[in-house]
């Protein structure tokens, strides 16, 4: 049997790659280190944090839309890979300062000298002064680029195996998957965990070697890899979904005992989706978090998963560009209402700020598509092409 | 001995103003040591006061007035007590006009004379004054006033005698004759709880640490090794250190400035600089310049090991007694074991309170999960109103006790209708979709949480609890629970009878089972499941609204209050099985008790306890997956 090329079975992966590699290119253009400087060197972050938000957001899509695992712990991974790569970029970035600091004293230093004051400068903040064990390849950062795959793989894979095999499904997975990022979050919020409790990981914009570049052009080149990776990651995920695999994947989706019935390793299947999407997330997260400058335990909140939850609906699940629509316009819309830079509304007299009030109409918004567009903004596009079709 | 022989003595003090008796003895004794009343001094004042409390009651009154700087000398050498409204002679008790100049004895002395009144204090006939002598004994005490307490067990307050047996048992532990009264007494007390008897031990059983060469002399405890908890290796050397046997060890920024200081032609003691970055090739150079004496003598790594090895560490306790020492071992063991039993029982309180909190916030959410397979996140906000409506009713209504017997029902009124409205706009639309209506919810949450915020601002806002409700009920040292507490465990009893009565005894109830079990049959057998699935969401909601005032009485109301209770409300339902009280109270308990014994565990550090709490459950949920008490039949294969 011939079987038809993966681009004529899905034809939206070229048009998100034209849109994407046509909005990069704007971009650029407009950045202040290669173009005409027309947009700050803060928005090309934001935009470029929200490519990554997309690309988490096309991993939950995986999760969620096709699997049918509501996870509300993907946010866990995202954090887990932005804390590996934080490693690497806080250490490195210290060690420098270190070095330079004692190449002033005539004596050169010891390795265990060296290591102490970098432990210092970076625990001193949680009174510690010795390097936990978790860092113990922080000095490198093919290692660490490692620990960003394994880590949140391992826990995936880990928790997956857990709950999996004992058959734990629907509301009680999501109420798990939410426990779980709550211990981790938790168990960072330690001072003595080791990633430095509450103060997190901070000044991860700075990259070590490369201090003579500038933020203008850093900021381009995170856009790029940015875009790179969501490109990268939404070819895998349609190549995934578009075959075979992906035919069992979504009818696990819709009815799992009938599937395991028919022979097929259902747990396995449900392993490797959701470890692969927990990888995907972390790589999002290893890209997001040095566009950030800093992150902490509270970005694992329970919440933020809900939240890219919702920005896969709003898009339309089962559909990855609907993630990655949601997930642009939503974060874009949120930050922007509550950056304080909308108009304030004034209704029958009332003053209403968007800061205030953003969240309200969120909440609404999110519970409007639920009950009337489950589609979500994806759904349109079947409007328009039920429309030009007759 | 009769009563009275024994009073008279207390009569006659009594009437002594009054009958302007001489007291010649105290008169001869005054007028003998005129100097030292004027400037007495603490070492050698001591015999002097002796004689004066041997005079009698008009000596111990002096005494008393001197203790209380309101004694004072005439020119011609008369003592007069100045404390009442006419300063009088402290020997005959008749008004004094004569000039006269206060004494000012320092509080050195004034211990002295304390020491000595507490000894005729203990015997006084006002019940107070006994009592404050023996709190007076119980902070210091020398062995001759335990001798006079021994002579003063006998009392007329059976209260009063207990406490000075039980002090002449504690002060014998520590001022005993000889080593056999006070291991007695120390068995006689050993397994107590109270605070006063380990107060008594401790002092016993303090160590100082020695390091020698040889056997160590004195009691010792038991030996140490360097680089242990009880001793840091650290520790260790500087002990060597001060005893003059081992030279200052250099910390490696120490080492490195002396270094730094003796660079010549981009060498040390030999070394190039550039080979100056291994521990060990300084520790050689340092030894060369030692050897030139360019620098202080300093112990390298290996002097330190070898001296460590040559000394023996030992704790020795100050109490040179070891008969003492051991019984006072053997009694604190006991002591500690009693002390755990009890700090447990303490625990159990805790876990309980906290568990009747996990059930009242718990409840509902099993309810609807159980009715209708959903779970509503918008459950910890309906808390989170009852909370609120809390605090308007007491900004209403001034009276506290009043206020709360208004906002309980008027919580569960809200609650409840906010949970219907939930249910008709929102929850109904989305049957047989659990996870749409996970997320739907969650929306009608975080805007909840914001209108809130909106409404209330960001601060805490207090909800306070009835005066009846301060305070706490103690059993003793070491149990105790607060009222509120009990309070709220008695609610959740309340509701836990409320709740089994309606399920069980009413239509309503009936027609919730039926429902529960199966819809399809339910239905057409007549009943509307709509309508019992609104009214189970509605009754859910409304003991939320409950519970929020009970967690509002102890927490801070904040627009965030729900979502600290939210996931252990989950958990508790996960753990403890849907659709069945029994396993929401067993998931709540377990719960409950569960964060309290790892919190016990490390105390300081409650984040912890929640990470291996939640950890516990990921772990549970493997062996028990559809929690403690599952669902069975039809109804648990949807």
């Amino acid at each position: 049997m011939q079987r038809t090329p993966f681009i004529l079975r899905n034809p939206s992966v070229l048009i998100v790659i034209a849109v994407l590699a046509v909005f990069t290119a704007a971009v650029t253009a407009a950045s202040a280190a290669y173009g005409t400087g027309v947009m700050p060197t803060s928005m090309v972050k934001v935009l470029g944090k929200t490519l990554c938000l997309a690309l988490a957001a096309v991993a939950m899509d995986l999760v969620w839309g096709y699997l049918g695992i509501l996870s509300l712990g993907q946010m866990a991974f995202f954090a887990l890979g932005g804390y590996m790569i934080g490693q690497w970029l806080m250490y490195a970035r210290t060690e420098g300062i270190v070095a330079a600091s004692m190449a002033a004293n005539p004596i050169p230093p010891t390795p265990a000298e060296l290591q102490e004051g970098v432990a210092g400068q970076i625990f001193g903040v949680v009174g510690s002064t010795d390097l936990p064990w978790a860092w113990t390849f922080a000095h490198s950062l093919p290692a660490q680029l490692a620990l960003v795959l394994i880590v949140p793989g391992l826990l995936a894979l880990v928790f997956g195996w857990l709950a999996f095999r004992s058959r734990v499904n629907g509301v009680y997975l999501s109420i798990l998957t939410q426990a779980m990022t709550l211990a981790l979050a938790l168990w960072l919020f330690q001072n003595d965990s080791g990633f430095r409790g509450n103060n997190g990981l901070s000044g991860l914009q700075n990259i070590p070697g490369l201090e003579d570049v500038g933020q203008a052009r850093l900021s381009v080149w995170f856009l790029w890899a940015s875009a790179l990776a969501l490109a990268l990651g939404y070819v895998l995920a349609a190549w995934l979904m578009g075959g075979k695999f992906g035919s069992v994947t979504r009818a696990i989706r819709d009815d799992e005992t009938r599937v395991r019935f028919l022979g097929y390793p259902v747990e396995g299947f449900k392993l490797a989706v959701f470890t692969i999407a927990a990888m995907i997330t972390a790589i999002a997260g290893a890209l997001y978090y040095p566009q950030a400058g800093i992150i902490n335990p509270a970005e694992l909140a329970p919440i933020a998963s809900i939240y890219l939850a919702v920005w896969v609906a709003i898009g339309g699940r089962g559909r990855l560009y609907g993630a990655v629509i949601g997930a642009v316009v939503v974060s874009l819309l949120s930050s922007w209402f509550t950056g304080g830079r909308a108009p304030d509304l004034n209704i029958a007299g009332l003053r209403m700020a968007w800061v205030d009030w953003w969240q309200v109409a969120l909440g609404l918004t999110f519970v409007l598509v639920t009950l009337f567009a489950p589609k979500g903004i994806a759904g349109l596009f079947d409007i328009l092409n039920r429309k030009a079709k007759s | 001995m009769t009563a009275l022989a024994r009073i008279a003595p207390f009569a006659l003090a009594l009437l002594m103003p009054l009958a302007a008796l001489a007291n010649p003895a105290l008169d001869a004794v005054i007028a003998d040591n005129l100097d030292q009343i004027e400037r007495p001094s603490r070492q050698t004042v001591a015999p002097l006061i002796a004689d004066i409390a041997a005079t009698g009651p008009e000596g111990l009154a002096m005494l008393q007035a001197w203790s209380a700087r309101e004694l004072a000398l005439t020119e011609d050498g008369r003592a007069v007590i100045t404390s009442g409204e006419v300063p009088v002679d402290a020997v005959t008790g008749d008004p004094v006009t004569d000039d006269f100049s206060s004494l000012r004895p320092n509080s050195g002395v004034r211990g002295v004379i304390d020491g000595a009144l507490v000894v005729s204090q203990l015997s006084d006939p006002d019940p107070a004054i006994r009592r404050g002598a023996l709190d007076t004994l119980a902070r210091r005490a020398d062995a001759a006033q335990l001798a006079a307490l021994r002579g003063a067990l006998d009392d007329p307050d059976p209260a009063i005698a207990a406490r000075k047996a039980r002090l002449e048992r504690l002060l014998t532990i520590q001022l005993g004759e000889d080593s056999a009264n006070r291991v007695q007494a120390i068995r006689q007390l050993s397994g107590d709880v109270a605070l006063d008897f380990r107060a008594a031990l401790n002092p016993l059983l303090a160590t100082r640490i020695v390091a020698t060469k040889d056997e160590p002399g004195g009691n010792v405890a038991r030996e140490l090794r360097p680089g242990s908890d009880d001793l840091s290796r650290q520790d260790a050397i500087a002990m060597l250190v001060d005893q003059g046997v081992l030279q200052p060890r250099l910390t490696s920024a120490e080492q490195r400035t002396r270094l730094a200081a003796n660079i010549v032609d981009g060498r040390v003691g030999g070394l190039p600089v550039a080979a100056l970055d291994d521990p060990d090739a300084r520790d050689r150079a340092y030894e060369a310049l030692e050897a030139e004496g360019a620098v202080p003598p300093a112990a390298t790594e290996a002097e330190t090991e070898a001296a460590l090895d040559a000394h023996g560490f030992f704790a020795v306790y100050a109490e040179p007694d070891a008969a003492v020492t051991e019984a006072a071992e053997t009694a604190l063991t006991r002591t500690q074991t009693r002390l755990g039993v009890m700090r447990g029982f303490d625990l159990g309180l805790d876990a309980l309170s906290l568990a009747s909190i996990y059930f009242l916030a718990a409840i509902g959410l099993a309810v609807t999960f159980g009715v209708m397979r959903v779970i509503n996140m918008a459950h910890g906000e309906f808390i989170m109103m009852g909370a609120y409506t809390g605090y308007v009713v007491q900004t209403l209504i001034a009276d506290r006790t009043l206020s709360l017997l208004v906002a309980l029902p008027l919580a569960f009124a809200v609650t409840f209708a906010a949970g219907v409205v939930l249910y008709r706009l929102v929850i109904r639309h989305l049957a047989h979709r659990p996870l749409e209506t996970l997320l739907a919810t969650f929306g009608v949450s975080i805007a909840l949480q914001q209108l809130a915020k909106n409404i209330f601002g960001t601060q805490a806002r207090p909800l306070t609890s009835p005066a009846w409700l301060e305070g706490a009920i103690t059993f003793n040292d070491v149990v105790s629970i607060s009222s509120i507490r009990v309070a709220i465990f008695v609610l959740a009893l309340l509701f836990l009878g409320l709740f089994l009565f309606i399920m069980k005894r009413t239509r309503l109830g009936l027609e919730v089972r039926a429902v529960t079990q199966n819809p399809g049959m339910a239905a057409s057998m007549g009943i509307n499941p709509d309508r019992i699935a609104m009214m189970t969401f509605g009754l859910g909601s409304g003991i939320a609204g409950i519970a929020g005032v009970a967690i509002g009485l102890f927490a801070q109301v904040t627009s965030e209050l729900g979502q600290q209770y939210i996931v252990q409300s989950f958990m508790t339902v996960v753990v403890g099985g849907v659709g069945n009280i029994w396993g929401t109270l067993a998931g709540a308990t377990l719960i409950g008790g569960l964060s309290k014994v790892i919190e016990s565990l490390n105390p300081a550090n409650t984040l912890a306890a929640q990470t291996f709490m939640i950890l516990f459950i990921i772990i549970f949920i493997q062996f028990r997956p559809r929690g403690i008490i599952p669902q069975k039949g039809r109804a648990a294969e949807v």
